[in-house]
């Protein structure tokens, strides 16, 4: 009995992207299937998980998400080095949440000091995170450009209302831009027009779609990212040919189901639920189409990066 | 290719008689068209032009029907590879592997845990829906012992499972009335288990070694009359699995290939020995085409975030979850704590609600009705603006909740604030902030 | 083609505040200017007016009346004020619109005041989805309205296109199905779209083409009327059967031609991206003409 497998009439591929520099450089993109559609296709680099440090200590993780960083909490150069030697990571996001104008504020300045002290202290890409405030970004973003020249780091997020500027100077200082969008795919084409149109180059965009925990709308980014690549792979879109990157960790643990005690509502261990919750949003991510996924707690980056191994090998 | 509704119209009688509980059947034949009726409601419609609207109206993916009663549940019918298209239609089913090889006290606590766990999410009950049963000794009276206990503790569908006829035999003798899944037909026993089968008339799963030898085996089932089909891909690597459940589907929507149109069952719990791996497997089967995924044991915290996954992929794209309108106490909340009000789109209560727990101020959170669109949506259409807001807050009952009678609205809504401030005289309205993720500084200085 | 006046809307920044201060000058200026732009009917949309909303239909149909003879199409979602306006409507007037949520009690309008009405193919659960809820819709409205005594021909009903923005649910390809099947569900009923609808969300200089380019895939299926822009005079061409060169260019994609943009003028191009655009083969955005 021959089966008659389905073709899916693929005609374009996601671009490579280079971000880091040196050995550890890394390059994501290019597949030119669905995601794990290996039958059909190649994932010419796998995805990729970068692990989350703050650029201050945390107020409102729960103890689970805690634990395995709480010797270096309070040191973001600390924590990252943790991150790359103890627990593996490949790339390192830091979320500026002390710029947050809602919060501490911590000026551009000295919070552009604390991502070159990093920056300076690893090998491996770094990814640099504002609070989307349009202003503030603008303040630390440019800042973090300027300090860090030529790190090749990624930049984020870039907005509808604030890419100008932080554009301008990743051009400058030759780091890679986040275009993020508001879970919708017209805007987020749009806005790679836009960096195109003043001059980022092709090769120096990623992009954020917005993404959201299991229970919180994941459904939405979902759905939106298969759009992604249902028109950048079959619809020839290059303005979408654009990897993913989803800053996903932090959704996941600020959930209210994370911090209720254990045996909750029948919800089981309340550290065990917390990684599951993490692990099982980013498998959703990346069978939609993530390229980077920021994730926070080791266990479920463990376990994802299983799975990334067992969808991909030979 | 399915029918236009008029083309189904002309199928039909055309007498307008109404039985079928739509009053013309120009209305019939274009609900039949949506798939909001079904042809056996017409009692007039002719043998000829039944067979022509069944062969062109049947799913490319047979629905397949589990158990019985309130715990019944459907799977495979789908028409989409991809949710945005249109919905998918039958939520993964989630089953519990129970063998006669455990002790009495891991049945019981694994058939405890399955009926226990459960969770309220937008005013839906969320659970596992399965017990699979396996014989591992080969034993049937050993089987009959452990299909009866099962049974009887729980309501909850039944899976059985065994290579060897009789032992299927002696469990269907026990439970047929439950219209349980039988596991599996196989290139060695087809023949038999097909006739249990269809005797009993419960669903079978077929199991082969490649999806050739499983289209092999459906198209001889088919011809003995056997429909309700599940297929076991026999896949046990993540890799293979995966790539099956893309194929299967693939080819009986895309290629229109009858003998690969049934729901699949998946085995994660045969995959890894890590429980957590294992529910990482089941989720990613939940996105990607399975009908029926067995676990090895369920876990609160592993259930918890697969049921809820389910419930976001499965969700209507076209169709927002709505959930109950009324009042939300969060974090205990006494007469003078701040109220504030919202729209019933799931996701913006969910979002409202947890930023409003994450501030840890004690709140009152209304919800009103809005037909489940989101703020913005609700007011552009005239359904979250002053006079209605102020209706529901007086019929809501919240005045003999507390004290004071200041009401913050969302940001969005801003420019309703006037208004409700007219109709709800004495009153003060606050603007709140427009992002949930500002909500908990918002009401930390209200606080201060 | 029947083509009806969008322009006298409440959301508008000039009627809007003329509306509520009952202070007929802008409305009858913009009542004779739609006239004289060759509109064949006035669209008065005076929103949900909840509050005293028969008054001021009654008030702006008679002021409107006063400087046009053109037929009115009445839009509001209050019956009372519905039933208003028709009581002092001189001439055939248009109920925009009835949908199976109040048909019960606005139907009954049409034989009394011996109007048309908009059958609006809105579900009891929203928007439909596709084109065959469109005629389980459609064959109910006219059920219903047949039962009432009201022909076929009184009716004409509006699929309700989506804005070509949220692409999430392109209804385009489902609506102009829905047309081509119109004449078999209710033989005779007429047809007509907000058309406007389909550029919501558009950046506001280039929504005409969208609007534009519906239209002329719109009138592949004969469409009978649209509610349109009175003052955008190519569309008004368009519609007049003077641009028969273009409109064959945007017909010839929806029959999948494929077609060289090297080969058209840089008007023209336009027009075939945004044809593109609205059946779905290349993604909205805003910059949707540039690229």
């Amino acid at each position: 009995m021959a089966i008659e497998i389905p073709k899916t009439p693929y005609s374009g591929k996601v671009r490579e992207i280079k971000v880091g520099k040196g050995e550890k450089a890394i390059t994501v993109g290019g597949e030119n299937s669905y995601p794990f559609y290996l039958f059909e296709g190649t994932m010419t680099h796998k995805p990729r998980i970068a692990m989350e440090i703050l650029d201050s200590p945390p107020q409102e993780w729960p103890q689970a998400a805690i634990e395995p960083f709480a010797d270096v909490i309070n040191d973001p150069v600390a924590w990252a080095k943790k991150c790359i030697h103890t627990y593996g990571a490949e790339m390192i996001a830091i979320q500026m949440v002390s710029t947050d104008p809602n919060g501490t504020n911590r000026g551009a300045d000295e919070a552009a000091a604390v991502v070159k002290k990093v920056a300076d202290a690893i090998d491996v890409p770094l990814i640099v995170w504002g609070t989307a405030n349009h202003e503030k970004d603008t303040q630390v973003l440019t800042r973090v450009c300027e300090v860090c020249q030529d790190k090749r780091l990624i930049i984020g997020p870039v907005e509808e209302k604030d890419y100008k500027k932080i554009a301008a100077a990743a051009i400058g200082y030759k780091q890679t831009v986040v275009a993020s969008s508001p879970i919708d795919i017209n805007l987020a084409k749009q806005l790679n027009i836009l960096l195109g149109n003043i001059g980022v180059a092709d090769d120096m965009i990623l992009m954020d779609p917005t993404v959201s925990s299991i229970g919180y709308g994941m459904e939405y980014c979902y759905s939106v990212m298969e759009r992604m690549r249902m028109a950048s792979l079959t619809q020839q879109d290059e303005k979408l040919q654009v990897p993913i990157i989803c800053n996903l960790g932090k959704e996941v643990w600020k959930s209210k189901e994370v911090h209720l005690p254990d045996n909750e509502n029948n919800m089981g261990n309340a550290k065990n639920r917390g990684i599951m919750m993490e692990a099982m949003s980013a498998m959703a991510m990346l069978l939609a189409g993530g390229d980077i996924i920021i994730m926070r707690h080791p266990e479920a980056i463990k376990l994802i990066k299983e799975m990334i191994a067992d969808l991909t090998v030979a | 290719m399915a029918l236009t509704g008029i083309q189904i119209f002309k199928l039909l009688p055309k007498t307008n008689c109404g039985k079928c509980g739509i009053p013309t059947c120009l209305a019939f034949a274009m609900n039949l068209a949506a798939g909001k009726a079904e042809l056996s409601a017409c009692p007039f419609v002719t043998e000829e032009a039944k067979a022509q609207l069944a062969e062109a109206s049947a799913p490319p993916i047979h629905p397949v029907t589990i158990g019985t009663g309130a715990t019944a549940f459907k799977v495979g019918g789908e028409t989409v590879m991809f949710r945005h298209e249109k919905k998918f239609e039958n939520p993964t089913a989630i089953a519990v592997l129970i063998t006669d090889s455990m002790s009495d006290a891991e049945v019981t606590n694994r058939v405890d845990n399955f009926n226990k766990y459960t969770y309220e999410r937008v005013g839906l009950k969320l659970r596992a829906n399965a017990v699979a049963i396996k014989s591992i000794s080969g034993d049937p009276s050993k089987f009959g012992t452990l299909v009866e206990k099962v049974a009887k503790a729980t309501d909850g569908a039944l899976i059985l499972m065994s290579d060897n006829p009789d032992v299927l035999a002696t469990g269907l003798k026990i439970c047929s009335s439950r219209k349980p899944l039988i596991y599996a037909a196989t290139k060695a026993n087809a023949e038999t288990v097909a006739k249990l089968a269809k005797e009993n008339s419960c669903p079978l799963v077929v199991k082969g070694s490649s999806l050739e030898e499983i289209a092999e085996l459906t198209g001889i089932l088919n011809k003995t009359g056997v429909n309700d089909i599940v297929i076991d891909s026999g896949s046990r690597t993540v890799k293979q699995a995966l790539q099956d459940q893309i194929i299967i589907r693939g080819s009986a929507l895309q290629k229109k290939f009858r003998l690969l149109g049934f729901p699949t069952i998946t085995f994660p719990c045969e995959m890894t020995n890590n429980p957590m791996k294992e529910a990482l497997i089941a989720s990613m089967f939940i996105a990607k085409y399975a009908g029926i995924i067995v676990l090895s044991d369920l876990q609160g915290e592993v259930l918890f975030p697969l049921v809820v996954e389910r419930l976001n992929i499965f969700t209507d794209p076209q169709r927002p979850l709505a959930t109950t309108p009324g009042i939300y106490e969060i974090g205990n909340p006494n007469e003078n704590s701040p109220l504030l009000i919202t729209t019933n789109f799931s996701l913006t209560y969910f979002i409202v609600s947890g930023e409003i727990e994450t501030s840890k101020v004690p709140s009152y959170l209304l919800v009103m009705d809005t037909e489940g669109l989101s703020v913005m949506t609700a007011w552009a259409a005239g359904k979250f603006v002053a006079d209605l807001i102020a209706t529901f807050i007086k019929k809501s009952g919240i005045e003999g909740k507390i004290k004071h009678h200041k009401l913050i609205i969302p940001g969005y809504s801003a420019s309703e604030s006037g208004g409700l401030e007219e109709e709800l005289k004495g009153w003060e309205i606050m603007v709140g902030p427009r992002e949930g993720s500002h909500i908990p500084a918002y009401l930390r200085n209200l606080k201060a | 083609m029947i083509l009806i006046g969008e322009n006298l809307n409440i959301i508008s920044s000039t009627i809007g505040p003329a509306l509520k201060s009952f202070n007929a000058k802008p409305i009858q200026e913009l009542a004779i200017a739609e006239t004289k732009a060759g509109m064949d009917y006035l669209e008065i949309n005076i929103g949900p007016a909840r509050k005293d909303g028969d008054k001021l239909m009654e008030w702006v149909v008679k002021t409107v009346q006063e400087v046009t003879d053109k037929p009115l199409s009445l839009d509001t979602t209050n019956p009372i004020a519905m039933e208003a306006g028709l009581k002092v409507h001189k001439s055939r007037a248009l109920i925009n619109s009835i949908s199976l949520v109040r048909m019960e009690e606005e139907l009954p309008f049409v034989n009394k005041y011996n109007c048309d009405f908009i059958g609006l193919l809105w579900g009891r659960d929203g928007m439909p989805r596709d084109v065959n809820e469109r005629g389980a819709i459609a064959a109910e409205l006219l059920y219903t309205a047949n039962e009432k005594g009201i022909p076929n021909n009184k009716i004409w009903f509006d699929p309700i296109v989506t804005p070509a923005v949220n692409i999430e649910s392109n209804q385009v390809r489902h609506c102009l199905e829905f047309l081509s099947m119109l004449q078999d569900i209710a033989p005779e009923a007429g047809s007509v779209v907000g058309l406007s609808n389909v550029s919501n969300g558009a950046p506001t200089h280039l929504r005409a083409y969208l609007n534009r380019t519906y239209l002329m895939m719109l009138m592949k299926y004969n469409i009978h009327a649209a509610i349109v822009d009175a003052f955008d005079n190519e569309l008004l061409d368009i519609a007049r059967g003077r641009k028969p060169q273009l409109v064959k260019l945007v017909q010839s994609i929806m029959a999948g031609e494929k077609i060289d943009l090297a080969s058209v003028s840089t008007e023209e191009a336009k027009y075939v991206k945004t044809a593109r655009v609205l059946l779905g083969e290349i993604l909205y955005s805003h910059s949707w003409l540039e690229n």
